[in-house]
């Protein structure tokens, strides 16, 4: 205390001695050459800081982005909806709605930014690919090796898509920007976001809330549709148990996938090239070192990456539009769609299907992927109508094939728009 | 809402995507409901050559190349016990050893005390 007292009067003692020989009265009333006098200078500082401040920048839309951003975390932490998701846009949409003096290297969209260079992943599509890659490493496909036919249901669920963009295309959107809103149907993130940053860059931001929005909202918007379609005898229907999948089967399952899907979709080679490739490090017994870090480190880095600058795209002035709005629409119509499609052909599979083969139709809704949530939601769906029927590792199969099925979607659009 | 006026490229996208994706699919369970077929012809092949240089004549049935979910889990059950519950199978021989210490008078008692008898 007593050196940091004598260090104070030093410092004080020196720069009182500018003023000593009338420097004072200089100092208070003394013009310099431009004619400013001392408190032009700090009223001029003052209003120059208020004007680099959030305050004197706002505007009534940044406000209602921020509370967007507050509700995604509030949705988060509080009902654990995709928290993993939710907490880095969250975040992001309130980083991205912070008001600021434009031009200084500052906003998601000024060339040279820190956040600009982050959404280069993003815009170029980098990081879908590397999340397809962690989500193969995670995922295990025995329940859909096991009992391939419920393939089917992945691919009856991107009804969802296709019908989007035909409602996109009916509201005035370009064939290409339809094309990037309709895949929010497909329910899967890094889809969305690797095929707006193609077709339609400007809309990307709004698609890619929406698509995650509408992911964790899963378990609010498909129960109620699952209640509506399936009658309640079918929803306790008992499937049997998946047989056992030898290893040789799940090494062949990531190299078959790979090689015909591929050769059906090079567009989306991206995606299923890493999907693929991520389960065969899993499944391959002999890459184990490389498979963890996939599901882990990497996917954890990507997504929370991909998380921020996403939310940050959200930039009120680029993101408050009507064309938002009706993404916004659309988008849960999408959803919607697709867990129907997914139910009913589910339904009309049973027709075809004998004795102990018929499935629960519930597992149609999982075919709209949303890896697990919507396998979780069938789950949960299937113990309410009879708490001793386990769905989740059935609901698996149309689920991972959803993923597939998207992807897949995803290609031929590109193909078709490019 | 009419949804003809929309121009029929998209109508041909819409049709032909959603029909690409089922083809995709449907092709894909085609080849996964042969694979364990040519993997089951595969190993039936390989034991019926085992038993012929084995010169038995045993005939291989389907049911002994399907294991079900239940013996899986069975067998995974009966390998995690054995594995975890080891330490019951041990020689029941319990030996006690002696404790040997050197002796040491730094802590005797005998020296903590003045020899002084208490008169009587």
């Amino acid at each position: 205390m007593k050196r940091f007292i004598t260090l104070f009067g030093v410092l004080s003692l020196l720069f009182s001695l500018q003023f000593i020989g009338g420097g004072f009265e200089a100092f208070a009333a003394g013009p310099d050459a431009a004619g400013d006098t001392f408190m032009d200078h700090a009223s001029k500082g003052l209003e120059t800081f208020w004007n680099f401040t959030g305050f004197h920048n706002v505007h009534f839309t940044h406000l209602i982005m921020i509370g967007v951003g507050l509700f995604f975390i509030f949705l988060a932490i509080k009902y654990d909806y995709e928290p993993l998701l939710l907490i880095p846009i969250g975040t992001g949409v309130i980083l991205g709605n912070i008001p600021f003096l434009e031009g200084y290297k500052i906003g998601l969209y000024e060339e040279g930014s820190v956040l600009n260079y982050l959404y280069f992943g993003v815009q170029q599509g980098v990081y879908p690919p590397l999340i397809f890659l962690g989500i193969g490493a995670m995922t295990d496909f025995s329940s859909l090796i096991s009992n391939p036919k419920l393939m089917i249901l992945g691919a009856a669920a991107q009804v969802g898509i296709f019908a989007t963009f035909l409602g996109a295309s009916w509201m005035g959107f370009t064939p290409q920007e339809a094309g990037a809103i309709g895949i929010i149907g497909g329910a899967d993130g890094p889809t969305a976001i690797f095929l707006s940053s193609k077709l339609a860059p400007t809309l990307m931001g709004a698609i890619a809330i929406a698509a995650y929005s509408y992911m964790a909202l899963v378990p609010v918007i498909q129960p109620p549709i699952m209640r509506l379609i399936i009658p309640k005898h079918e929803r306790t229907i008992k499937m049997k148990p998946p047989r056992a999948v030898s290893k040789t089967e799940k090494i062949m399952f990531p190299i078959i996938g790979l090689l015909l899907t591929t050769f059906i979709s090079p567009s989306a080679l991206p995606l299923l090239g890493m999907l693929f490739f991520g389960n065969l490090l899993k499944e391959s017994g002999v890459t184990e070192r490389l498979a963890d870090t996939a599901r882990n480190s990497m996917i954890n880095i990507v997504t929370i990456l991909l998380g921020i600058t996403v939310g940050a795209s959200t930039q009120a002035d680029y993101f408050l539009t009507t064309d938002s709005l009706k993404i916004f629409g659309l988008g849960a119509v999408s959803f919607m769609v697709a867990t129907a499609g997914g139910l009913l052909f589910a339904r009309l599979m049973n027709v075809f299907l004998k004795g102990d083969n018929k499935i629960n139709p519930l597992i149609g809704a999982a075919g709209v992927s949303a890896v697990p949530d919507s396998a979780r939601v069938v789950q949960h769906e299937g113990l309410k109508s009879d708490p001793n029927n386990h769905l989740l590792m059935h609901a698996m199969a149309p689920n991972v094939s959803g993923v597939i099925g998207s992807a897949v979607a995803a290609g031929i659009l590109l193909s078709f728009l490019m | 809402m009419n949804l003809l006026i929309v121009d029929s490229m998209t109508w041909t996208i819409t049709v032909l995507g959603w029909f690409i994706v089922f083809v995709a699919l449907v092709f894909l369970i085609g080849v996964f409901l042969t694979v364990p077929k040519i993997l089951t012809w595969g190993t039936k092949r390989a034991l019926r050559k085992k038993n012929r240089m084995a010169k038995k004549d045993v005939a291989v049935e389907d049911d002994e190349l399907v294991i079900t979910g239940e013996t899986n889990a069975a067998i995974a059950m009966a390998l995690h016990m054995y594995f975890n519950e080891q330490h019951d199978e041990e020689s029941n021989v319990i030996t006690i050893k002696e404790v040997k210490k050197r002796y040491s008078p730094w802590s005797s008692k005998v020296y903590s005390f003045n020899n002084v008898n208490f008169p009587r």
